[in-house]
C-alpha cells in the first residue's frame, strides 16, 4: 500500500527555493515511478497515453494531424526533460521553482496515464477490497503530492499581473 | 460557455492579423475526471498571466459546465496556447468562432 504519512506538507517554501518534504521510502517511491513512467512515455506506444496527447482540432483530421506532426515529438521529449530532472534532483534537500515544476509536470502526467488506465470518474468511491484499489491509493497519493506542489508554486507567481 | 463572454471578448483585438481577422479562433479546455483543480487554475495563471480569482473562475466554468474559452485569436496564436496546455496535460481543442 501506498505511504500517507502526512506529517508534513511534501513541498515547502524556503526563501527563493522549495523544500522536498519527503522520507527516504517516499523519494524512492518518486524515483521508481519517475523511471517506469520514462519508459512508457519514451517507448510511445501505451494507447493509455493518449490523454497526453489531446486532439486540437476535434472537427477537422486533417489539420489535427497536422498539429500532431508538428507537437508530438516537443510533448514527448518536454515530458522527458521534467522526468530528467525529477530524477537528478529525487535526493535533494531542495528544488528550484523550474524543477518543482518539473515535479508537477511528473506528477499530473503520470496522473493522468493511471487515471486513464483506471477509467476514472469524478464521483468514483475508494473501494480498499477492489482489485485496482493499489492503483487508485497511487494516483490519490500522486494527488496529494500535486496538491501541495501547486500551493507552494502558487506563492512564486507574479502578484502583480493585470487582467486584459 | 458562450462566445460574447468576457474571456473571448476581451483577446479579440490580438486577432487583427491574417486572414482570420473577421472569425478568430476560440481556445476551450474541457473538463476530466483526472486533473486537480487547483492544478488547472495554476495553469491559466502561469499560461495566461491570469489573476488567481480570474483562473479559478474560469477552472470552476470548466469544472461545472463542462468546458469554457480560455484565450482567443488569430489561429497561430489560439495553436500556440493549446500546444502549451497541452505541455500543461490539459484537454484543450480550438475552434472558430460562428460568424
Amino acid at each position: 500500500m501506498i505511504l500517507r504519512q502526512r506529517r508534513n506538507a511534501g513541498f515547502e517554501r524556503r526563501g527563493d527555493r522549495v523544500e522536498i518534504c519527503l522520507s527516504d521510502d517516499e523519494r524512492e517511491l518518486v524515483a521508481d515511478l519517475a523511471e517506469q513512467f520514462r519508459s512508457v512515455l519514451a517507448a510511445d506506444r501505451d494507447p493509455d497515453l493518449r490523454r497526453l496527447y489531446p486532439t486540437a482540432y476535434p472537427d477537422d483530421t486533417d489539420r489535427n494531424d497536422d498539429y500532431t506532426v508538428l507537437v508530438h515529438d516537443d510533448l514527448v521529449t518536454a515530458r522527458l526533460a521534467a522526468i530528467d530532472s525529477v530524477l537528478a534532483t529525487t535526493g535533494n534537500q531542495s528544488i528550484d521553482t523550474g524543477e518543482l515544476e518539473s515535479w508537477m509536470d511528473m506528477f499530473s502526467g503520470l496522473r493522468l496515464l493511471v487515471g486513464t488506465r483506471l477509467d476514472v470518474c469524478e464521483d468514483d468511491v475508494f473501494d480498499p477490497e477492489d482489485a485496482d484499489a493499489p492503483s487508485r491509493a497511487l494516483l490519490a497519493w500522486l494527488g496529494y503530492l500535486l496538491e501541495e506542489a501547486v500551493g507552494v508554486a502558487g506563492e512564486f507567481l507574479p502578484v502583480d499581473r493585470s487582467d486584459l | 460557455m458562450t462566445p460574447g463572454t468576457a474571456p473571448s471578448e476581451v483577446d479579440r483585438p490580438e486577432s487583427q492579423e491574417g486572414a482570420d481577422l473577421d472569425h478568430p479562433w476560440a481556445v476551450l479546455v474541457w473538463n476530466d475526471p483526472i486533473n486537480l483543480m487547483s492544478y488547472v487554475s495554476f495553469v491559466f495563471q502561469k499560461l495566461f498571466g491570469y489573476s488567481r480569482e480570474r483562473a479559478d473562475s474560469l477552472m470552476l466554468d470548466v469544472h461545472h459546465k463542462g468546458r469554457a474559452v480560455v484565450s482567443s485569436g488569430a489561429r497561430e496564436k489560439a495553436e500556440m496556447d493549446v500546444f502549451r496546455l497541452h505541455g500543461y496535460g490539459l484537454w484543450a481543442t480550438m475552434q472558430q468562432d460562428n460568424p
